[in-house]
Parts: C-alpha cells; sequence; structure tokens
C-alpha cells in the first residue's frame, strides 16, 4: 500500500470531490487503522462457537414438509434466501449475517441476502425480491413482529418455507412459517441475575443500564434479571434502571451520574455488552479499581470477553448471533421430510472469570 | 342601442387600515363587454379595490352588486366561482401539473367510471390554447412554458370558469411585445362575448389600445371616470399625479435651494444602455459631481430597476456603468459600493435598515471593514464616525445603541444616509428618499441632499413627488416603459413639461426623444 | 385617572418579565436546578460531580456553538450530529498515522462537510434546513461506509486528550471554554461576528449594503462543521473508542435546543453565546437530576420539551413587542 503517496494526494483535491473520493479511498482500504494488523478473524466459525439447541420439552410442538403443505427439494440443489433487518454496523447484526454465509458456502448451497437498513417497508420488499430472485427456502431476521402477511401470502403462493431467526414473527408456525430459531432473552435476564448474585454475594444495590425503549429485548432482559433477583436473593436492591440505548456513550454518561450520586452501588446489569463497557469508561474515569463495582453483561462480544480477562466486567451471558448452522440443519431435516421443531431454542453459554481467558475465542 | 344592464356596480366602497383611508366612497360601474382601465398612482387604492372585489378584503362601507345582486365574498374562490376571475402579476397556478391539468383544475372532464379522462382533457386543452395563440404540449408540466404562455394558460383558465368580470392586474408586466399583441386580440374576444374586463397597468400605450372607459384613482378617491378616448394621454397623467396643468403654486415648497453649481466638467456616473429584460430597454443616464438628476416617469415605468442596475443589485443583461473613468462589472453590489456609488432603497424598512441592529451598527455596517484591523472592529473608530454623522445629519435617537427599527421613518432614513456617507461617496442614488416620512424630517433630508451635492456628489433622485422632484433636480430624465423618453433641462424643469413628456402627446421642447430598440 | 395608568402599566409589565425571562432566564434556571439539587440531591456538591457534569455537557456546549451562530444567521444545521460521526470514523481510520495527522483529515472532511452545507445555502438558496438534511442523513452514512461498527481506539494521546487534565481541570472542559470564549469574541468583535448578525436580521439590507454574504454564510457552515467534528473527537477521545452508529445521535436537536433556550431566536440577527453555554448545562442538570433521582427517561423528554416550550413563549412574548 503506497499511504504516503495517497494522502497528500487526498488533501489536494478539490474540496467537492474529497468527500466523494474519500469514501472510495476508504474502500480501498487506502487509510490506516489504528487496529489494522490486530487480529480481526472473528467470523471463521468453529465447532466450539455453533449453536446448540436447549433440549426439547415432551410435547412441544414439531412441524413437518407435509404438515406445512411444501415439496420435497434438495437443500444441495436449493437457493436459500436471507433477509437481515438491521444495518451489519454491531457485532451482533455482523456475525449473524456472516455465519450464514459461511454455512452456505460450508454447504455449497447458493446463497442470496439482502439488508433492511432497519426499515420495514424495505424488508417487505426485500422478502419479495428474494422471492422473485428464486430462493426455494427463505431464513428471516425480522425487524418487526407484526405485518408480514403480504410475504405469507407471495411465500405460500410459491410453498416456499420459511424460517425465522432471533425475533419471532406473530403469526402461525408450521402455517405462515415453519420454525422459529433463537435465543430466550427472559432466561438470558435470569442467567444474568445468577452471575450477579454471585459476583455480589447476593447483598447490596444494584443498577440496571437497560437498552432501548420499547424494545421485546429490553423487555425480556429486565423481566428475567428481576424475576431471579426476587426469588433468589431478596437482599438485592436494584435502586437504578436508567436506559442507554444499548449504546456506549450513553452507558458511560449514565453510569458517571450513578456513581456519583450512588457511590455504594456493589453492580450494574447491562443488557448489552456496548453500555456495559461503557460502565467500564465511566468507572475507570472515576478513578475506581477494576472489580470494585461488578459488571454483568449480555451478548458475548469480544471486547466484553476480554474485559472480563481485565477484572472490569464479572461476567457476559452469551447470546448467539451465529444461526447459519442451525438455520441449515433445519432447513435440511425440513425438505427431506423430517420433523422439526416448531420453536427451537438457543443454548446460549457465558463467560465467567474461570473460562474467559481460553474461550475468548469463541466471542465474536 | 341601449346600453347593456350593468354586470357590476360598486357603490361607495370604503375601507381603512390603521393609519390609512385606502379607499373613500368609491364607486366603479362594468356593463359587459366594456374593457375598463383602473389606474392610479402607488398607494392610490387600486390593490385594495381589487382585493375587496375578490373577497380578500372586507369593506367597511359601501356595496358591491353583482349580475343585479348584492354580494360579498369571504374567500378569493368564492368570488372566482360567482363568476370574477383575477390574473395577478404572478401567476397563480400549479408549475409541477401538466397544462391541460392546470387549465382543467377543479372541472376536469371525467370518464363514465369517474376517473380522470386524460384523452379528452389533454385534446380539448390544446384546442382551447390554440385559440390563445399558444402551441405546446399540454402534456408538459406547466413551469417548463415560458411566463407569457403561462400567463395565457391562467386566462384560458379564468375564461373557462364562465367568468363575468375579469380583472386583469399588470397582465403585460412580464410579456414580450409579441405576446401583448395575442393578449390584446384575447381582450377584445373577450369583449365581443360580453365579458367586462378591468385593466390595471401603468403603460398608458396598452391603456389606449385596449381600454374603452377609465377610472383614475388616486389616495383612495376616485378622482376621474369616463371615456377613456375622451380623456387625452397629458390630462390623464396630470389627473394621476393630482397636478392640474397651468396650476399656479408657491415656489419653495420644499426646502431644496433649486440650483445646483454642477461643475462644468466630466460626468462622475455614466451609465449607458442599461437593459433588464421586461424592465430597461437601454436607459442611459449620465450625473455630474454637484449635480442633482432627476428620474422622472409614472410608477412601473422602470425608475427603481434603473437605480438598482446601475447600484449591481439588478443584473443587467447588456450596457455598462462607468464611475469617475472606470467601468463597473455588472451585477455586483460590493462592487459598485467601492467604485463609489450608494444606493438608498426604495423600499426602506425591508431592504435599507437592519431593524435589530442598533443605530450605531446601522451606520458603521458598510464601512466595517475600514473601520477595523486584521478582522477586529475598532470600536473608537466606529464611535468617532457615528458620532460624526448623529450630529451633522441630526439624527434623533435615545442613544446611539437604540435598535434602528424603534426610529421614525426620518430618522431611519438619515441612518442609512449616514451609513453611504461613512463610505464617502461619489455619487448618492436616492429611492424615494421622503416617503412616509414626516413634514419636518422630510425638509431635512430634502435640505441635506442640497447640501451633499454642493459638497460635490453626484444625486440620482427618484420621487412620486413631483414638487420634490422638479424643485430638486437641476435636470430630470424622463423615463415610459423602461426607456427614456425625454430629459428636462434648465427652464423646461417644470411639472407641466414633465407630464407632457410623461404622457408623450406633446413632446417637451428640450426633450430628446429616444425610441426603444429592444428585441 | 389612576386606574387608566394601572391598566396600562400590567401589559408593559409582562412584556419586561418576558423580556428579562428570555435574557436572564436560562441563567436563573441553572441557578434554581443547582440550588435544589445541592438541597435534594446526595452527593451532588463536590467537585467529582461538577467535574462530572461539565465533562458530560462539553461536547455539546461546542457543538451548540457553531450552531447558535448558523442560528444567528436565520438558517440551522441539523447534520452536526452526522458530522460527530464522521469525525469518529475518520478518526479512527486515520489513528494510525498518529494524532495530529488524524486530527488534520477529521478537519479537512469536516471542513468539505461545512463547505457542502455552506454551497447548498448561500451559492444555490436552498433553505438551510433541507440543505443540511441532506448531510444529516448522507454523513452518517458515509461513516459507516468507513467505519461500519464500532472501533476501539488505543492511541494514548487521544486517551489523555479525553481524560486529562490541567491543574484537576479536564481538557475537555477547558477546550470547550475556549472555544466558547473565542467564539463570544467573534460574534462581539470582529467584522465578521457584525457582519453575520445584519446577514441574519435583513438580507436583503445586508445585501444592498454591499455585504460579502455568501462568503459569511459558507465561513458559518464551515464554523459549524468544524465545531461539531472538535466535539466529535473529544467524545471520542473520551470513550476511546469510535462509534459512527450512535454517536452524535439526535446532537442536532440538543444544539439547537441549547441555542434557542438560552435566548437566541430562531430569526437571526441576535447571539448570545453566554445563554448557549447555560441552555446547554441547564439541559445537562435536568437530565442528571432526574437520572440520579432514578426517575423515568420519558420524563427528560418531558421536562426538556418545557423547558423548550417555555423558552419559545418568552421569545414569542419580545417578538411581539
Amino acid at each position: 500500500m503506497q499511504r504516503s503517496i495517497h494522502r497528500p494526494h487526498l488533501l489536494a483535491r478539490p474540496v467537492v470531490v474529497a468527500l466523494a473520493a474519500a469514501v472510495a479511498l476508504t474502500a480501498s482500504a487506502c487509510t490506516k487503522s489504528e487496529d489494522d494488523g490486530s487480529d480481526k478473524q472473528k467470523s471463521s466459525a468453529s465447532a466450539d462457537t455453533e449453536q446448540k439447541v436447549v433440549t426439547p420439552k415432551a410435547g412441544s410442538k414439531t412441524c413437518t414438509i407435509d404438515a406445512y403443505g411444501a415439496k420435497k427439494i434438495d437443500l444441495k440443489n436449493a437457493t436459500v434466501g436471507f433477509s437481515q433487518s438491521e444495518k451489519e454496523a454491531n457485532p451482533f447484526r455482523i456475525a449473524e449475517t456472516q455465519s450464514m454465509k459461511d454455512e452456505a458456502k460450508k454447504r455449497g448451497v447458493k446463497l442470496l441476502t439482502a439488508n433492511a437498513q432497519s426499515q420495514f417497508s424495505k424488508q417487505i420488499s426485500d422478502v419479495q425480491d428474494l422471492l422473485a430472485k428464486g430462493a426455494d427456502l427463505l431464513v428471516i431476521a425480522p425487524l418487526n413482529s407484526d405485518g408480514w402477511e403480504p410475504v405469507f401470502k407471495a411465500a405460500a403462493a410459491k410453498k416456499v418455507p420459511i424460517v425465522t431467526v432471533d425475533r419471532k414473527i406473530n403469526a402461525t408456525a408450521c402455517k405462515d412459517y415453519v420454525s422459529f430459531i433463537a435465543s430466550d432473552f427472559v432466561e438470558q435476564g435470569r442467567r444474568a441475575a445468577d452471575q450477579m448474585i454471585e459476583a455480589t454475594g447476593g447483598k447490596g444495590e444494584v443498577a440496571i443500564l437497560l437498552g432501548s425503549a420499547g424494545n421485546n429485548v429490553t423487555t425480556e432482559r429486565t423481566k428475567g434479571f428481576k424475576e431471579r433477583i426476587a426469588e433468589k436473593a431478596p437482599d438485592l436492591k436494584v435502586v437504578f434502571e436508567q436506559t442507554g440505548d444499548f449504546a456506549r456513550e450513553k452507558g458511560q454518561q449514565v453510569t458517571e451520574q450513578l456513581v456519583q450520586s450512588k457511590p455504594g452501588i456493589k453492580g450494574i446489569y447491562a443488557e448489552n455488552d456496548e453500555m456495559g463497557l461503557g460502565a467500564v469508561a465511566a468507572l475507570k474515569g472515576a478513578g475506581k479499581k477494576a472489580g470494585a463495582v461488578k459488571i454483568v453483561t449480555v451478548d458475548g462480544t469480544r471486547n466484553a470477553v476480554n474485559a472480563i480477562v481485565d477484572g472490569w466486567i464479572s461476567g457476559v451471558v452469551e447470546s448467539n448471533p451465529r444461526f447459519g448452522p442451525l438455520a441449515f440443519q433445519t432447513l435440511d431435516s425440513f425438505t427431506q421430510g423430517k420433523e422439526v421443531a416448531e420453536d427451537i431454542i438457543i443454548q446460549d453459554s457465558a463467560y465467567t472469570s474461570d473460562n474467559a481467558k481460553q474461550d475468548v475465542g469463541k466471542a465474536y | 342601442m341601449a346600453p347593456p344592464a350593468e354586470v357590476l356596480a360598486i357603490r361607495g366602497l370604503s375601507k381603512t387600515f390603521p393609519g390609512v383611508r385606502a379607499l373613500d366612497g368609491v364607486d366603479l360601474v362594468l356593463r359587459p363587454g366594456e374593457v375598463h382601465a383602473l389606474i392610479g398612482e402607488n398607494g392610490a387604492g387600486k390593490s385594495t379595490l381589487i382585493k375587496v372585489l375578490t373577497g380578500v378584503y372586507r369593506p367597511d362601507a359601501g356595496t358591491v352588486e353583482f349580475q343585479g345582486r348584492q354580494v360579498s365574498f369571504a374567500t378569493p374562490l368564492e368570488a372566482q366561482k360567482a363568476g370574477i376571475s383575477t390574473i395577478y402579476q404572478e401567476v397563480n397556478l400549479i408549475p409541477l401539473l401538466s397544462v391541460a391539468r392546470n387549465l382543467f383544475l377543479g372541472r376536469e372532464p371525467r370518464t363514465r367510471l369517474g376517473l380522470l379522462d386524460f384523452a379528452r382533457m389533454n385534446r380539448e386543452a390544446e384546442e382551447t390554447l390554440r385559440t390563445y395563440g399558444v402551441r405546446v404540449d399540454v402534456r408538459q408540466p406547466l413551469r417548463t412554458l415560458g411566463v407569457g404562455a403561462q400567463q395565457m394558460v391562467a386566462l384560458a383558465r379564468a375564461v373557462a370558469t364562465d367568468a363575468r368580470v375579469v380583472i386583469m392586474d399588470e397582465p403585460t408586466s412580464s410579456l414580450e411585445p409579441r405576446e401583448v399583441e395575442t393578449l390584446f386580440s384575447v381582450i377584445r374576444r373577450l369583449r365581443d362575448a360580453g365579458i367586462a374586463v378591468v385593466y390595471v397597468s401603468h403603460r398608458l400605450d396598452e391603456l389606449y389600445a385596449v381600454c374603452e372607459t377609465v377610472t383614475v384613482l388616486r389616495d383612495g378617491r376616485r378622482v376621474h371616470h369616463g371615456r377613456l378616448s375622451e380623456l387625452s394621454r397629458l390630462d390623464l397623467v396630470s389627473t394621476m399625479l393630482g397636478r392640474e396643468l397651468g396650476e399656479v403654486r408657491a415656489e419653495g415648497l420644499t426646502k431644496f435651494s433649486g440650483d445646483h453649481h454642477a461643475a462644468d466638467t466630466e460626468p462622475v456616473l455614466e451609465a449607458e444602455g442599461l437593459t433588464v429584460p421586461h424592465k430597461l430597454h437601454g436607459v442611459s443616464v449620465s450625473i455630474r459631481p454637484g449635480e442633482v438628476v432627476g428620474l422622472g416617469g409614472l410608477l412601473g415605468s422602470g425608475r427603481t430597476e434603473t437605480a438598482k442596475a446601475i447600484s449591481g443589485a439588478l443584473p443587467i443583461r447588456s450596457g455598462k456603468v462607468v464611475v469617475a473613468g472606470t467601468s463597473l462589472r455588472g451585477g455586483s453590489t460590493p462592487g459598485a459600493i467601492r467604485a463609489g456609488i450608494s444606493l438608498l432603497p426604495e423600499d426602506r424598512k425591508s431592504e435599507g435598515i437592519v431593524p435589530g441592529l442598533s443605530v450605531r451598527e446601522n451606520i458603521a455596517l458598510a464601512a466595517l471593514p475600514r473601520l477595523s484591523r486584521f478582522g477586529m472592529v475598532s470600536e473608537a473608530r466606529v464611535d468617532k464616525i457615528v458620532n460624526t454623522f448623529i450630529e451633522r445629519l441630526r439624527i434623533k435617537a435615545s442613544s446611539p445603541h437604540q435598535k434602528v427599527g424603534e426610529l421614525s421613518g426620518g430618522n431611519q432614513q438619515k441612518v442609512l444616509l449616514a451609513r453611504w456617507l461613512a463610505m464617502n461617496p461619489k455619487v448618492l442614488l436616492l429611492d424615494e428618499p421622503t416617503r412616509g416620512i414626516d413634514v419636518g424630517a422630510k425638509a431635512e433630508v430634502q435640505k441635506l441632499v442640497d447640501e451633499l451635492a454642493e459638497d460635490g456628489l453626484g444625486v440620482l433622485l427618484i420621487s412620486s413627488d413631483l414638487e420634490e422632484l422638479i424643485e430638486g433636480s437641476d435636470r430630470v430624465v424622463v423615463l415610459k416603459d423602461g426607456a427614456v423618453v425625454g430629459e428636462l433641462t434648465g427652464e423646461d424643469v417644470t411639472e407641466d413639461t414633465l407630464m407632457r413628456t410623461i404622457a408623450g402627446d406633446a413632446p417637451a421642447t428640450a426633450a430628446t426623444k429616444e425610441v426603444a430598440t429592444d428585441g | 385617572m389612576a386606574e387608566a395608568t394601572v391598566r396600562t402599566a400590567a401589559p408593559l409589565d409582562k412584556a419586561r418579565i418576558l423580556q428579562w425571562l428570555q435574557t436572564y432566564g436560562v441563567y436563573a434556571g441553572v441557578a434554581l436546578l443547582l440550588i435544589v439539587n445541592i438541597v435534594i440531591t446526595p452527593h451532588f456538591l463536590s467537585a467529582e460531580n461538577f467535574r462530572t457534569q461539565a465533562v458530560q455537557v462539553a461536547p455539546v456546549i461546542i457543538v451548540a456553538l457553531g450552531m447558535a451562530l448558523v442560528i444567528g444567521t436565520e438558517g440551522v444545521d441539523l447534520s452536526v450530529g452526522a458530522v460527530m460521526a464522521l469525525a469518529a470514523s475518520v478518526l479512527a481510520l486515520y489513528l494510525g498515522y498518529g494524532l495530529l495527522p488524524a486530527l488534520i483529515a477529521v478537519a479537512l472532511f469536516a471542513a468539505v462537510a461545512g463547505l457542502a452545507n455552506g454551497a447548498l445555502v448561500a451559492l444555490l438558496g436552498v433553505q438551510p434546513i433541507v440543505a443540511t438534511l441532506a448531510l444529516m442523513v448522507g454523513g452518517r452514512g458515509i461513516a459507516l461506509v468507513m467505519l461500519p461498527q464500532l472501533e476501539d481506539l488505543h492511541n494514548p494521546s487521544l486517551a489523555s486528550l479525553g481524560s486529562g487534565d490541567i491543574v484537576g481541570v479536564p481538557y475537555l472542559i477547558l477546550i470547550a471554554a475556549a472555544l466558547a470564549v473565542l467564539i463570544a469574541f467573534v460574534v462581539r468583535r470582529t467584522t465578521f461576528g457584525r457582519q453575520l448578525l445584519a446577514i441574519g436580521d435583513s438580507r436583503p439590507a445586508a445585501q444592498l449594503a454591499g455585504l460579502p454574504v455568501r462568503r459569511v454564510l459558507m465561513v458559518v457552515y464551515v464554523v459549524s462543521g468544524l465545531l461539531a467534528a472538535v466535539a466529535g473527537v473529544l467524545a471520542t477521545a473520551r470513550l476511546q473508542a469510535s462509534d459512527p452508529t450512535s454517536l452524535g445521535n439526535l446532537m442536532e436537536l440538543s444544539a439547537i435546543t441549547a441555542v434557542v433556550v438560552g435566548g437566541t431566536p430562531l430569526t437571526g440577527g441576535r447571539i448570545s453565546i453566554g445563554g448557549t453555554v447555560a441552555g446547554a448545562v441547564l439541559i445537562q442538570l435536568l437530565t442528571a437530576t432526574l437520572i440520579k433521582h432514578d426517575l423515568p427517561p420519558s420524563w427528560t423528554q418531558i421536562a426538556q420539551a418545557i423547558v423548550i416550550v417555555c423558552a419559545v413563549y418568552a421569545a414569542r412574548g419580545r417578538g411581539k413587542r
């Protein structure tokens, strides 16, 4: 790379052109990022990181291709369409899309992808586009839970089975769609509570950094956490609940206010890793020592797991975004005529000081 | 042949705005097929009359009878539905809709299914517009048409809505000569179809070409009405301006001394062949140091535009401006100011003063760069200049820090004069410098103008006040329809010759008649 | 007679109160919130706490300074939040060359963004709200193209910029204070400042007075862009991570609120820098109060809305006079 030659060139360009040019230059990697050279190979999915399924309870509903009314096909020769909901701007979405791509490559299946950029109307047209382009099977990461009727109609007309991942659609399983594969967010909250109880010894005051308001992930992760605290550690009091909007800076700002006004706070439950890392930044800024305030977060990004190694975060409950293998496996079984479960709940793992160091490679 | 019954009869119409009696017992009667000229200078009450008629304003007193019934329209739409259509200077149609849609807006032909019948609409639109001399693709958006063609569409639309009365407010101000001809033929067709037309214009030639009857308004009153052919141009002008010919008047009503000793030297300003589309057609003016040159003419004759073109505020298509031997680049206000030209704009409140800033800031505004060092304002130098001019021009403000918006009109005008005098200009362009200011302040401003000319400035004076213009000017250049039609010098600088020159039917002896040669 | 005097005096007093409120209300509000917090909020009266509030509000103040200039010209700059994100991305991308080169690159991008806004407004006559809306949407898009996700930064110089101090006063606060003094000086003492106010008050008059209207407008938008970039760099330095996805989200609204609450009218022609700073502090204290007392986040929004309505009401009273 000829960085030293390119950069003055950029400086010398006419101003209006520069902005456009910058985009192009960035794309051609002519800039020098601080993290250049560091290992950014986060995508390669090893067997270790694969999602595992919670053993289904007896009597839970299943679906077969006959009940659904589609025709049997061989997955190997099929085209799979994947509709992503949000911009691949956070580690979760990046890992999710990458995992779909990796699995398709591994199995030699043709994969079409689309990204709705957080606009629901775009996602609807994305899916219809995928159908038009000849997708035989659909995997959808829905942005909304409602409003999917036009898609179901179009898919039913072509007899294309749908599997939804990470967010549920309000519709009839095995009729409108085949299966729903996701983490159990309430369970994640409960497990975070377990970690918090262990880290704090079950006593004292704790705070919650809530996710964005009106988001089901926020509601469920809060519900599970509070339920478990009330049930197992009544001496642990939630004295502070403020939103950090799932963003690091907001988590930092809110935590700064928190440690000022409640210096005796024992623990902070952050409903995603970013807010938790923001809390770490705030504690550092306030001159606290690592581990003085116990932080438990949910997601399992690499940065958060590294923070466990450094002693700033006590525990991370994983929310595994690597839906690829499980989604394809479900589609494979289904198209072969086997029974598949309607609700497939992932067994999320967790990181603590015990396993963080050796398992950091599994984090995304 | 008995005259047909009245289609519109306005009687005793009055309308008062705070501080102004805009209409004072005005009568106006229209018969079917009558083309009626409505004229008057600025503030005479024409637009108020039109707005009362079309439901924009409500009258304080008086009645409007339309087709035999007394009416009172609440909105322009109501007036339009009843049969009174108005065509304004600015076309008020929808630029993005197609020509045909505009023409049929609100009364589109429908198919049996209730859908718009585009085929029929386009066909009929094309036919209709052809009779107006407009041959265009009616499916194109309206904005792709020229202004003249758009005006024709507006007119066609007005007529097509079964109008009985069509009011045209300066319809030719943006038309080409060829388009004016088409407009006239349309007006004649309307006349033949029994539609009454109220025609508002300042262009005397047009009035005489197309109008049959006339109403002259002045200061909210009807001062004349009757057949236009019975009124000479000169009489028309003098009636409009409120000056009887040969009227004996007391000298020295204004504070002008009357004669300046213009140095018999090279002109400080020479403007040659200034041309601005639709507005100016080759106007030339020159001013010598110490000379006050008046710019005469009716409203809309191009006086303000001439001043703006000279000062760079109005881009010119051709022509040149030379100040003290150096030629200016057209269309640049800062350039003109640097060369020594200062303009006191007609619209003092919106284009002159900066109302929220103090007297001090307003005076220093244009001269700021000269009062600064390295971009930082030297308060001491500003204070010096500001105090000098507040004293010299006798500006009455509670302090230099009072907001200009709070001052009286006369003092605002003095602040503007101070702003320009701080620039040491060579030429002052004064556009209606005494309009809207009280008598005392008026006299003071006039005296100041005199003094400035004595000091060697070249002054261009625009005023609708004939006394002021005649007494204040050493020479008067007369404009009509955007061209110079004469120049009064010496003994000929009188109201009589001025009005004769404006009327154009008895050129003043000294007048150098120029013919507009704009293609 | 006496009665008549009383009757005419009453509305006059009301107008005077409104005018007082518009000029000094924001300072009174800040004082009131400080007193209330000292009384009711535990641990409020500590150097540490004031430092936290000041550090958090510093980027808002810096952006609001630029916004005040733009609003003074009867404009508005909606793109400031996006420019912050852009600054964060560019900073992360060029940090490998060292802090100074990265800062130069950031300044360059911000200046280009400001020039784009300025050109649309000053040269093409586009409405400021529309012109800057384009960059508000597009700017963040470009930022995300350059840096699709949050990236941790481990540059020691940058870290000390974000968390270092001089005799206990963080750099962030010093920089914000210095910029506030600088901008106040520009507004009050320079030719540029006076021309800016004249343009904001009456653009046609300024034009006919021969003022360099286009140049002044261009510079104003460039300055706004540069200040937003400074805020973006400082926020990034404090976070020690570049987060183009959420950095500067809704910053345009915070900045406009600070300016308006501070007594600068949206109609241009008048700028209060002191008021703008106080306006930002007022909103910060309000948010802090509600967070510290663990009230629902929606209350913060409602409280902000009430403050804005009060400010607009006071401004209206002034305008009518």
